[in-house]
Formats: C-alpha cells, sequence, structure tokens
C-alpha cells in the first residue's frame, strides 16, 4: 500500500522538476557593442531600440538566426544571435583620460579606457607623443612613422561597417 | 606536556591572528591593489608595525606586476603597441599601396572587432608588403597582415578568422602578459611619467624590444595561441563567417611550408600547424551550420586581384 504511495510521490516530483527546468527563463546578455532590437527576424524590419553591451534579456523563442528575446523594460523583439551569449560580458570601465593620474607614460593608473576620446583625439593627432619620442631616441625611419601615422588616422564608421556587412549578405544581412 | 600544549596554541593563535591582520590587504590586492595600500595606511597610520612594513614591501613589488598585467591603462597600452608598430613596419615592411585594399581590410576587421570581448577600443589593420607569411597584433588595437598571407587565401572567411584570431590576441591582452615581468612595469608604477632619454626609456625600450622577440621570432605562448584560434572562430561565427576558413587558411600554410620562409613567420611564431588543426577540427563541431555561413569569394578576390 504504500509502495505506490512513494512512487507516485517521486513521479509527481520529478515531473514538477522536470517542468519547471522545461519553463526555465534563458537569460542572454548583448556582447555586440551596439545591438538593434527588431520587430521581426529580420534585418530590414523596423528598430525597436539599441541595446547597449552587457543589457539582459530573456530568450522567448529562436527562428533560425534570430532569437525574440523581452527585455528588463518588457520590450519584445528579435536580435540576430550573434550579438547575445549567455555569458555576462565583461565591461571595462569608462574613465576620463584627464581625470586620473594619467597613463604609465604619463602615470599609472589602472583601467581606464574613453576609446572615443583617445579615437577623436588621434584622428587629429597621429602619433602619440611618446611613440614620436620613442622614434627619435629609436632612430625609427621617418617612413615607419608616416605608415603608422596613415594607419591610426584611418576611421571606420557605424555605417560604412553596416554597408560592408549588407553588401556582403553577412549575419544579420544574411539571405 | 600542558606547557607545550599551551605554547603550541599560542603560536597557532599568534600565527592565526597575524594570518588575519594580513588576509585582508591580500584579499584586497587581488581584488583592487590600491585599495589594499590604502587600508594599510588606515590600520597603521604611522608606519610602525613592523609586521605591516614587510608585508607592504612585499606586496609593493608585486603590485608593479599586478597592476601591468591586469590594469593597464588604454592609453598605455595603445602607446607600447604604437611602438611595436613602428618596429613592425621596419621588420616586414611598409603598408601596401593600395588604398582600397587597404580601407577593405580595415573595414571587415572592424566588423568583426564590433562582435569581440573587447569592442570598447578602436582597432587598426594593414597589410604590409612582404613576402613572409605572418599576421601579428600590437597592443592596443593595431593589427598587421602580410600581403602574401592574404594572397594565398580565396574568400573572405578565411580573412575573417585570420583578422579575428588577432583579436583575440588583442582583447585578451596576450602580448603584454607576456612582458609583465619586464623591470619597465615595476618602475613605472611609481615613476608617473616617462622620459625616454633617461632609465625609464630604456627600461621602456627594453621592454619593447621583448615584445618584439616574443611577437616576431619566439611567438606567444602556445595556450594564447590555441585561445586566439578558439576565440576567433567563434567571432568570425557570430559575426556572420564559416569558422572552417581558419582551417583552410591554416592547411593552406601547411602546404606552403616546405618552401616559405620561416623566420618571423607564423611557421616559426605559432604552434605546429598539425596540432592547431587538430584542435580547430574540434572546435568546429560547435558549430553545426558552419557550411551555411558567409564565405564572400566575389569580393575578397575582386580586392586580391589588385595586390
Amino acid at each position: 500500500m504504500k509502495r505506490p504511495l512513494i512512487f507516485s510521490s517521486v513521479m509527481a516530483f520529478l515531473f514538477f522538476f522536470l517542468l519547471s527546468f522545461g519553463f526555465a527563463a534563458t537569460t542572454l546578455y548583448v556582447t555586440a557593442d551596439n545591438a538593434e532590437l527588431k520587430t521581426e527576424s529580420s534585418s530590414s524590419s523596423d528598430t525597436i531600440v539599441e541595446l547597449k553591451r552587457g543589457t539582459p534579456v530573456t530568450l522567448v523563442t529562436t527562428e533560425g538566426r534570430w532569437y525574440q528575446v523581452t527585455t528588463q523594460t518588457s520590450q519584445t523583439g528579435w536580435i540576430y544571435r550573434g550579438k547575445v551569449s549567455e555569458e555576462q560580458p565583461d565591461i571595462e570601465e569608462s574613465g576620463d583620460d584627464s581625470a586620473g593620474v594619467g597613463g604609465m607614460l604619463g602615470g599609472l593608473s589602472g583601467s581606464d579606457i574613453n576609446a572615443d576620446a583617445a579615437d577623436s583625439s588621434r584622428s587629429i593627432r597621429g602619433l602619440s607623443p611618446e611613440a614620436k619620442e620613442y622614434a627619435q631616441a629609436a632612430g625609427t625611419p621617418k617612413q615607419s612613422q608616416d605608415a603608422l601615422d596613415s594607419v591610426i588616422s584611418r576611421k571606420v564608421n557605424e555605417k560604412e561597417i553596416d554597408q560592408f556587412l549588407k553588401e556582403g549578405k553577412i549575419g544579420e544581412y544574411a539571405d | 606536556m600542558n606547557r607545550s600544549k599551551n605554547m603550541t596554541k599560542k603560536i597557532s593563535y599568534t600565527g592565526r591572528r597575524n594570518f588575519l591582520k594580513l588576509a585582508g590587504p591580500f584579499a584586497l590586492l587581488l581584488a583592487c591593489p590600491a585599495y589594499a595600500f590604502d587600508l594599510f595606511k588606515v590600520i597603521d597610520p604611522e608606519g610602525k608595525n613592523s609586521d605591516f612594513q614587510k608585508a607592504k614591501q612585499a606586496l609593493d613589488g608585486l603590485t608593479g606586476i599586478v597592476q601591468s598585467a591586469e590594469g593597464i591603462d588604454y592609453k598605455s597600452e595603445f602607446t607600447i603597441g604604437e611602438t611595436l608598430a613602428l618596429e613592425g613596419f621596419q621588420r616586414y615592411g611598409l603598408p601596401v599601396k593600395n588604398e582600397k585594399l587597404q580601407a577593405y581590410v580595415d573595414t571587415l576587421g572592424n566588423a568583426l572587432a564590433k562582435n569581440s570581448i573587447r569592442p570598447e577600443i578602436p582597432y587598426f589593420f594593414v597589410v604590409v608588403d612582404t613576402p613572409i607569411y605572418n599576421a601579428f597584433s600590437c597592443p592596443g588595437g593595431i593589427v598587421f597582415i602580410s600581403s602574401s598571407l592574404v594572397k594565398g587565401m580565396n574568400d573572405e572567411a578565411e580573412l575573417a578568422c585570420v583578422l579575428a584570431h588577432e583579436i583575440a590576441h588583442v582583447a585578451h591582452k596576450h602580448a603584454l602578459s607576456s612582458v609583465r615581468r619586464a623591470k619597465f612595469f615595476e618602475g613605472a608604477a611609481k615613476i608617473g611619467t616617462l622620459n625616454m632619454k633617461g632609465d625609464d626609456g630604456k627600461q621602456f625600450r627594453d621592454m619593447v624590444g621583448n615584445l618584439q622577440t616574443v611577437l616576431f621570432d619566439k611567438g606567444l605562448d602556445q595556450g594564447m595561441e590555441y585561445e586566439a584560434d578558439q576565440s576567433g572562430m567563434d567571432l568570425a561565427y557570430r559575426t556572420g563567417y564559416d569558422p572552417n576558413g581558419l582551417i583552410r587558411v591554416l592547411t593552406m600554410l601547411q602546404q606552403k611550408q616546405a618552401t616559405a620562409t620561416s623566420k618571423g613567420s607564423w611557421f616559426s611564431t605559432h604552434p605546429p600547424l598539425s596540432s592547431r588543426l587538430e584542435k580547430c577540427d574540434q572546435l568546429i563541431k560547435n558549430y553545426p551550420d558552419a557550411a551555411q555561413m558567409a564565405e564572400v569569394k566575389n569580393r575578397f578576390m575582386s580586392y586580391r586581384n589588385t595586390m
């Protein structure tokens, strides 16, 4: 009499255990620099919102290379699978170059990144003063200095990258 | 007997108390070295406790390494990369004079970098004119690829996988980790500013010299290369490219190896191709739809043919 009772209790426990697993929401994190949440599973559909790197979203369903997700602000839409991951990305803290003690070559102040500032100042300035000083001390030929100057003065913008991917039918732009 | 027991108890108690005294700063050191030193100031403001002073000295030496390896600021990292790039142009050759090709490679590299584990920093990609098969990345995001390596490829996915491998090295700060024990970092943690002409300048140039040996001659640690292969394949795939591209490039290099220059090439600076291919063959199983991803042969060939 007792055995069937134990058996049914175990089965009931297993059923609810598996049920809870089946319905456990999968949390994904935006890993790309910026990711667009689309109204449909297509890059040509409207953008609901641009999600920042590290934003958590909940997976609803998948369709090919697209994931339907819900944000913490209850916005539901589609995102290209390559832009999210189950692993939370490490985000380097932004800092102000001028606020810290400076860099190691002008002071060591831990991790501080201000890529935009670095980017814009470099596109105007080219080689950093420290690299110029190094080139002088090491007797680096001018040709090499000019070469580096031209490489780090080049800038690729978001629009060019999107156009590039679209033309090649790559990632979210694939047929 | 009892006395000895009491003594043991006392020693162990003292040891435990000392351990507890140091546990805080040590734990903080691992999390954030700067705060550990602040804690020393709070506990022992006048610096009278010899135990604390000894521990502080030990940590002081260690911190130079910890800060340089893990916490180096982007500006310094990029400047180290710039100086290494200056050496790279002398060692391998100047950029190929083909602006359209350079812009193409730079755009592809940046499209990949946006999906990397470190998209916050700007990346720069340059094709240099050399018969040596090689690609390498300088700290901070300047990536070199040789013209012969590009000429040996057959589609954009192959190029994407090699650039993604190099982006992974930058993102994981592999090159800097390789020279983390350089004397320059120990000094720089204290000096604050650098004079290229003085002793600091010499230490800086020595460190750049070590980096050159690592990147241009000896190669990075094999584990770092395998990690970059894994991250690179994953990055290419997530961007939309066929990760088999890396396997195709490694196979091409295997065929060229017998007749190609070895010194300063991928052959001498990377692990044996056979073991890399073996690992990549395992990794590709993680991407069941890899073959359906983009190869983009025509566009790649249109640029390659201009070389």
